[in-house]
């Protein structure tokens, strides 16, 4: 979306923050908080999303001087989006708040009869839903940050090599083996549990 | 246990709709007003300027001060004998050795 109510483009809104006129960024932040909280909240605890999304438009804020007015704003965004949740992960892996879930029998037994299952039977109940983000999160949580946010970009959200590494800013080269490389230590994760 | 590539697969679709059924998270006025208030504490972004625009500056800082050293060198060396530099190669060339500056130079 390049226009609101205020019929005034991203760069416009941009460069009239930059030349001192603060209050404008409140059109930027009432245009584009959806599109942040939704990219936020996939990738941090439900708890931490408005907080880490408070942290993105203020980085943006910094950030605008940077901005040229030939990128598209919505990307560049999404970009400072990704690495604050990433810069997230990188601060909890350091200092460790977040104690690591611990998984249940019930999770195993989970795993077993999902292999034994085809994936349509298993999610016709809620119950299923509830394990598989359990176990999801638990795998996450063991994972370096780069790992992880590798892995939700191109293993559950289905991003291309290039474009995860256009978010992370990282080279594609990176991205390629880290993604391989966190697919396998994922699986390793769940198939020892199980 | 190992498991199969369709295994993984299966696996893998159901991580992925667990991973997009997320809590759905939405932020309100009070949101807005808080960001509103740091962005505020901030204050005015300090653009910084390029490095031309720098030594463009820095540039026309020194200019009066070139020219006050160029003035001042000026009436100095006015105020003194000049010698030329060759009469004093001369002189020492003179001196000690019948050696000819041309010569001393290699030519």
């Amino acid at each position: 979306m390049d226009t609101d109510s205020y019929s005034s483009t991203d760069s416009e809104i941009v460069h009239q923050v930059v030349s001192g006129d603060v209050n404008a960024f409140a059109r930027l932040l009432k245009r584009y908080q959806a599109h942040v909280v939704g990219i936020v909240k996939k990738h941090v605890p439900f708890d931490q999303v408005e907080e880490v999304a408070q942290d993105v438009f203020v980085r943006v804020y910094q950030s605008l001087p940077t901005f040229k007015g030939n990128d598209r704003f919505k990307q560049w965004l999404s970009t400072i989006t990704i690495r604050t949740c990433y810069d997230f992960w990188r601060k909890q892996y350091r200092h460790r708040e977040i104690p690591l879930s611990s998984l249940s029998d019930r999770h195993q037994l989970w795993l077993e009869e999902v292999t034994s299952k085809s994936s349509s039977q298993f999610f016709s109940e809620r119950d299923s839903q509830e394990e598989a983000k359990e176990i999801l999160d638990w795998a996450l949580d063991r994972l370096s940050p780069e790992d992880r946010m590798v892995l939700e970009l191109v293993y559950l959200e289905g991003y291309s090599i290039k474009e995860a590494a256009n978010l992370l800013g990282w080279t594609s080269v990176n991205v390629k083996v880290r993604s391989f490389r966190a697919r396998k230590k994922l699986h390793k994760l769940i198939e020892d549990m199980s | 246990m190992t498991t199969s590539k369709h295994q993984r697969q299966a696996l893998r679709e159901l991580l992925r709709r667990a991973y997009r059924e997320k809590e759905k998270v939405e932020v309100g006025d009070q949101w807005q007003e808080e960001v509103m208030r740091r962005i505020g504490e901030l204050g005015e972004i300090e653009v910084s300027p390029s490095y031309l625009v720098m030594l463009e500056q820095l540039v026309w800082r020194l200019v009066p001060v070139t020219c006050i050293l160029i003035i001042g060198l000026t009436v100095l060396l006015s105020s003194f004998d000049f010698i030329s530099g060759y009469d004093v190669i001369q002189f020492t060339m003179n001196s000690t050795e019948q050696i000819s500056l041309n010569q001393f130079l290699g030519l």
